[in-house]
């Protein structure tokens, strides 16, 4: 059906937050998460930073207000799922600068939460791997000028051309399991030079 | 006298016509036997004015019938729709009037409306005891049919993720378009990568015309006899078998009746529905569904005092109802049954010999969030099945 499959989602045994005034919104978010094994509670006006915190958090979008989150704003560490009653751009702009990543329309039917639920947590999850994927090479690129030194070191050091010295320098670094970066900052603090000249 | 009791209209929604009239038929009887029964009944202070509407299996025709039902007749209580589609077709209608959907077929899971009460069974009471069942004996390599809608999807894909735990391999995975009778591509695949079992989410005559395809296979090739490779269901049941014929004979459904189910109250069943509808009629799951619909709906009216849903929900999941498939109890959390689930062979005749079924009634658990596939794998390992394929392949 599917190009790609996701494993059918099971939350049993997850804590959810409902960040809302007591109302029958937030009654019906309580509700359907309990039937989905999920333990909920119900708080207003902050969450409490005391652990354990939640797995994930639904928030009220009509009468949110930043601060209400103890994290930097925009940096959730869980998913989150606004809770929409006013569609004014003013309060969706604050709801896309909290990081939701799902959202439900109040009032909240019975039907919607597991989909919210799902769609949130997928979209935590690739956003996660893609900030770790992003750091992870924008640090390469910082290093991009080591990595060229010691290119140019083991150029002249074994009177090579660049192509055969980067093999030598990747082919050495794989040997160590090492990353290319982490490999040249050896070879510039003088380790592993021999290693990647023994190659020849 | 008779003008004196009050009367309340409940509506009967199925398709007693179109592709799975079949089993609409079934539903209805049950549910207008129910009813008689109910009228005939001097323990029931009120009558119950039954409003058939039959969409015709168009799907189309739901929410206008539905809507008709609830704002221009009154009912506060619709029983009915069988496939998923048509079920979340009306599904909106039903919250906007808050009024009660009463749902008693076996369906994918995944859904929990408070205006909804579902007596028919979730995957844990059927595709899982199934797979208990099949895998263990029969082996781990699937082929997954289906109808194209939303069941098919949906079973077959608990039934990957079953396959799954257990290291088998689903050899390929494959829908036809509602009404579809080209089943010879299917067929020929079966033959060709050599299955195991076959999970038939197939509806209709799509369903039909598989397994007679599937018996020419196996009068070629005896590997494809019910014994070895055997075709397992979630929701055949005898309704159907007439029109499958001698081709379904030895294969595998998994529902909360068969006629052979023991008790008091589905022997009395059985007699009360043969005299009701002639001793040739078969009696199925869906029959005795609706009956059971409707019943405990009369029972929690009666208790109730009134058709409004705030008095009749906290009844309908305050008690047990004593009914032909055993003792049900729909849970307070999910509005969902517990169920005895059983699991039949067909036998000559157009019926079903049981061969297993649950020890008792099992907790309903419409997300799948206590199911543990892990207990599944380990069943498997037992039985020293060795998994052989790959972990995992899907053909799309």
């Amino acid at each position: 059906m599917t190009a790609k499959s996701f494993p059918i989602p099971n939350f049993r045994a997850w804590r959810a937050v409902v960040l809302h005034r007591p109302s029958p919104a937030a009654d019906g978010v309580l509700r359907q998460l309990e039937r989905l094994g999920i333990e909920a509670r119900q708080l207003w006006p902050e969450l409490e930073p005391a652990p354990p915190g939640p797995d994930v958090v639904f928030f009220d979008a009509d009468m949110g207000y930043d601060g209400q989150f103890p994290w930097p704003i925009g940096e959730p560490p869980v998913p989150l799922v606004a809770l929409v009653g006013s569609e004014a751009p003013g309060r969706l702009e604050w709801v896309l600068g909290q990081g939701a990543t799902a959202h439900l329309m109040k009032p909240v039917q019975s039907g919607g939460v597991y989909s919210a639920l799902v769609v949130a947590c997928h979209g935590f999850a690739l956003r996660r791997a893609l900030d770790r994927e992003i750091g992870d090479l924008r640090g390469r690129l910082r290093r991009r000028p080591r990595v060229a030194r010691a290119l140019a070191g083991v150029m002249t050091a074994h009177g090579i051309d660049e192509t055969e010295a980067m093999r030598r320098i990747r082919a050495a670094a794989m040997e160590r399991r090492q990353t290319i970066e982490d490999y040249c900052d050896g070879l510039l603090a003088g380790r592993g030079a021999r290693a990647a000249g023994r190659e020849a | 006298m008779r003008s004196a009791v009050p009367e309340h209209p409940i509506g009967l929604l199925y398709s007693t016509t179109g592709t799975y009239a079949a089993i609409g038929r079934d539903a209805l009887d049950g549910a207008l036997m129910a009813l008689d029964e109910v009228n005939a009944d001097p323990a029931f202070p009120f009558r119950l004015q039954a409003l058939v509407e039959n969409p015709g299996g168009v799907i189309d025709r739901y929410h206008g019938a539905c809507e008709s039902l609830i704002r221009d007749r009154g009912c506060r209580h619709v029983v009915g729709t069988i496939t998923s589609l048509s079920r979340k077709e009306v599904l909106p209608i039903i919250e906007k009037h808050d009024a009660l959907l009463w749902y008693m077929c076996p369906y994918e899971g995944f859904e929990c409306s408070d205006n909804v009460v579902y007596t028919g069974a979730c995957p844990n009471q059927h595709i899982v005891p199934l797979f208990h069942h099949v895998l263990p004996r029969y082996g781990t390599r699937g082929y997954l049919a289906g109808s194209n809608y939303i069941w098919g999807w949906e079973t077959n894909r608990i039934a990957r993720e079953l396959i799954a735990a257990c290291r088998g391999e689903v050899v390929a995975e494959r829908y036809l378009p509602l009404g579809s009778e080209d089943v010879g591509r299917l067929v020929a695949e079966i033959a060709d990568k050599r299955p195991d079992f076959v999970l038939n989410n197939l509806i209709g005559p799509s369903s039909y015309a598989f397994f007679h395809a599937m018996r020419k296979l196996a009068e070629h090739d005896p590997a494809f006899s019910p014994d070895r490779c055997p075709i397992v269901s979630c929701n055949l049941t005898e309704c159907e078998l007439a029109l499958i014929g001698d081709g379904a004979v030895g294969h595998l459904s998994s529902a909360i009746w068969f006629e052979g189910v023991p008790g008091e109250a589905s022997r009395d069943f059985v007699a009360r529905a043969r005299a009701r509808l002639g001793a040739g009629r078969p009696l199925s799951a869906f029959l005795v569904g609706g009956y059971q619909a409707v019943r405990i709906l009369a029972e929690a009216l009666r208790e109730a005092g009134t058709p409004d849903l705030g008095a009749v929900r906290p009844v309908v999941t305050g008690r047990a109802f004593d009914m032909p498939a055993g003792r049900v109890r729909i849970d307070p959390r999910t509005n969902h049954a517990e169920l005895t689930p059983h699991l039949g062979r067909i036998a000559a005749g157009g019926r079903f010999e049981i061969i297993a079924s649950a020890a008792g009634p099992v907790a309903p658990d419409p997300y799948l969030v206590h199911f543990d596939p892990e207990s599944l794998a380990a069943l498997v390992r037992r039985s020293g099945r060795r998994p052989d394929g790959p972990i995992l392949k899907v053909v799309t």
